[in-house]
């Protein structure tokens, strides 16, 4: 380790959200109670479309919005009644909320020059700080004369020069290019593994999801979807709503029909062995499928995009859409009929009305903590 | 140009839609700044009849009186705390304002209304506000017999002008700073309560360099504006009593103009007045404009 690897170093904290819920009246219930402990250093993604309450459950950990009931521990301390700077934590905005007025170190020094630190102990921890973000030509510029990227940067520099217990993203990268938003994930993973802060990151791309955290917990309307490592999510979703919403394209979800043994399309194909009876839904992931002339299960090819690394056939089957993804340099006759079998080991089976995971519907293993959060 | 033109290739057209104002601007502005400069250069006769011209006779005839400078005086004192007042009152009430506090709706809609009423009229609600029988200060003279009575005592009556003027910029300067405020993003007050700033600090380190723009303007315009529009007030309130104690420069001007009939000396302290407004406000942006950040 470094000289700087060990000056900006933080002692991270455990968070604890036990029963927490916000409601601005009655009718509206933006998070139902939740339960969920994040680990000490552990790199936690929020995951979730706009409007599940990601974002309120991040300001009710900072301080920045009231808990409508239950606790927020951090470190062993309650703290849901304090003040955002008794909590030990920082926080980096989706538009950077830089201080237009004042400089880049201004910027960073401004929480120690509160807290009353001292004009060298600021300057050297500003000077440690930018020197890690590659901040150290720009710090007496003014923000509007930084690119977006050098801004977020100085966002990052302001939240870790405290080196805080817990550091809290709000869609820090959202605002970026596609190319620095790359760069800046790596940089992100590279600083976390650094700091070592407990990190909560609110995004609602599945990209930084995957790549930044260590478990993702993903919210649909407040509730928790599933909480896991990025693997067991896109192996193992717990649910439909899981399902479609990891992976570029998104799984496809069929519904099907059990008469005991077998598992139909509505136009009767069967598609799967499976002993229940009822209402399903089937998920299997477009690169998952396998195309070939000995495949029991027809589709109609409706439309081809070609991405160059891979093509992406969208096809349509007992009045379903299905989408079809083909590894590179696989020659297929657009206008036939495609011939096609899922892998069993490959499918994942939805309960008909409530979209849960069925565990073990095909003999493949299911983590435990699958279970845990149902 | 060619660009221009040829979205707007009319030649009398903007010609045609800017000349009533242009006009007004010239009759009623340009005309009378002239006028005034032209004349302080001439002794003129109280009732028509020919005029002489003088040289620098009137300046020198101003300049050396001594009422002139005390009206001065007055002019600046009034100037510096009544233009203060009347931005911080407001600013107080817009920091208020802005906080989603209770009443903060309604308050953002009743601060407005001064705007609507007349100087003059400000200044007969004033007079009787302060009276020292039946106004607000009634039941203290009542108990402390002389303590406020700006009928004789001029500092009292100065208050009352500082006063009046103050509630009558009230709103829009109000305005002017709520609309600052709230064009701060609100992530930036989190960003600031997130580095440990409370509500006091945010005010001094976030709110005010933020509204910097809006504060020079609501200066600016409050520096001039109390030099002048304070006419009414005094006219209608204390009439530049009690002893001369509120004849500020604007006032002493119209005195010596229409009641003393000497036109050239009303003139030349005109002059003398738009020369030094003029100056302010130049001198404002010049050392205060250019460090103002206008970004966000």
């Amino acid at each position: 380790m470094t000289a700087i690897d060990t000056a900006i170093r933080a002692a991270a904290a455990e968070i604890d959200l036990i029963g927490v819920t916000k409601s601005y009246d009655a009718k509206n219930t933006i998070i139902p109670p939740i339960d969920v402990t994040l680990r000490r250093g552990e790199f936690t993604v929020v995951l979730g479309p706009s409007g599940c309450g990601k974002s309120t459950l991040l300001q009710m950990i900072a301080g920045l919005e009231r808990v409508s009931g239950g606790k927020i521990v951090i470190g062993g301390r309650e703290v849901q009644d304090l003040e955002p700077k008794h909590r030990g934590c920082a926080m980096v905005f989706q538009n950077y909320a830089l201080y237009p007025h004042m400089t880049v170190a201004e910027n960073m020094a401004y929480s120690l020059k509160v807290a009353g630190v001292s004009k060298a102990e600021r300057a050297e921890r500003v000077a440690t700080v930018a020197k890690m973000l590659g901040l150290a030509d720009f710090l007496t510029r003014k923000p509007g004369q930084l690119s977006g990227g050098q801004r977020q940067r100085v966002a990052i520099g302001r939240a870790i020069i405290r080196e805080p217990g817990v550091l809290l993203f709000d869609e820090p990268l959202s605002n970026l290019d596609a190319q620095l938003r790359h760069d800046m994930r790596v940089e992100l993973a590279e600083l976390h593994r650094r700091i070592g802060a407990t990190s909560v990151f609110v995004t609602h791309d599945q990209v930084e999801a995957m790549t930044l955290a260590d478990r993702i917990l993903i919210l649909n309307k407040g509730h928790i979807e599933q909480f896991d490592t990025p693997k067991a999510i896109y192996h193992h979703p717990a649910s439909v709503f899981v399902a479609k919403f990891i992976g570029s394209p998104p799984m496809n979800i069929l519904q099907v029909e059990g008469d005991g043994s077998v598992l139909r399309l509505a136009d009767g194909q069967a598609v799967a062995n499976y002993a229940g009876k009822g209402k399903f839904q089937l998920g299997i992931r477009p690169e998952d499928i396998a195309v070939n002339e000995g495949g029991s299960i027809k589709t109609e090819i409706r439309y081809r995009e070609d991405l160059g690394s891979h093509e992406i056939l969208e096809t349509k089957t007992a009045e379903q859409n299905l989408r079809i993804a083909m590894p590179f340099g696989v020659e297929i006759d657009t206008t036939q009929t495609l011939s096609l079998s899922f892998p069993q080991a490959r499918l994942h089976l939805f309960e008909g009305e409530s979209g849960r995971a069925i565990a073990n519907a095909f003999g493949d293993a299911q983590p435990a903590s699958v279970k845990e959060y149902q | 140009m060619s660009s221009e033109s040829s979205l707007f290739s009319h030649r009398w057209l903007p010609a045609l839609l800017l000349a009533p104002l242009l006009l007004l601007i010239v009759l009623f502005f340009y005309v009378p700044v002239f006028q005034a400069f032209y004349w302080s250069f001439f002794l003129e006769q109280p009732f028509g009849g020919g005029s002489e011209f003088v040289g620098l006779q009137n300046f020198q005839r101003v300049l050396s009186d001594a009422e002139f400078w005390a009206a001065t005086g007055r002019t600046v004192i009034f100037m510096l705390t009544a233009s203060a007042l009347a931005v911080v009152v407001p600013l107080m009430l817009a920091i208020a304002a802005d906080r989603k506090i209770g009443m903060s709706y309604p308050a953002r809609n009743i601060l407005v209304w001064p705007k609507g009423i007349a100087g003059a009229s400000i200044g007969v609600v004033f007079a009787f506000i302060f009276n020292p029988f039946v106004g607000l200060m009634g039941p203290l003279n009542a108990l402390f017999p002389g303590l406020w009575n700006p009928g004789i005592d001029g500092t009292d009556a100065f208050i009352t002008l500082v006063a009046a003027h103050v509630w009558s910029g009230i709103p829009f300067n109000f305005v002017i700073l709520l609309a600052g405020l709230r064009s701060i993003p609100p992530t930036m007050y989190q960003a600031a309560a997130m580095d440990g700033a409370g509500p006091w600090r945010r005010i001094f380190d976030v709110q005010l360099p933020l509204i910097m723009p809006q504060l020079f303007l609501t200066f600016v315009l409050e520096f001039t504006e109390s030099i002048t529009s304070v006419f009414a007030l005094i006219d209608t309130i204390t009439g530049g009593g009690p002893g001369g104690s509120t004849t500020l420069l604007v006032y002493k001007i119209y005195v010596d103009g229409f009641r003393g009939f000497d036109l050239s000396g009303a003139s030349t302290q005109t002059a003398i007045l738009m020369v030094f407004v003029l100056l302010l406000a130049a001198c404002q942006f010049y050392f205060l404009g250019r460090r103002i950040n206008y970004e966000r």
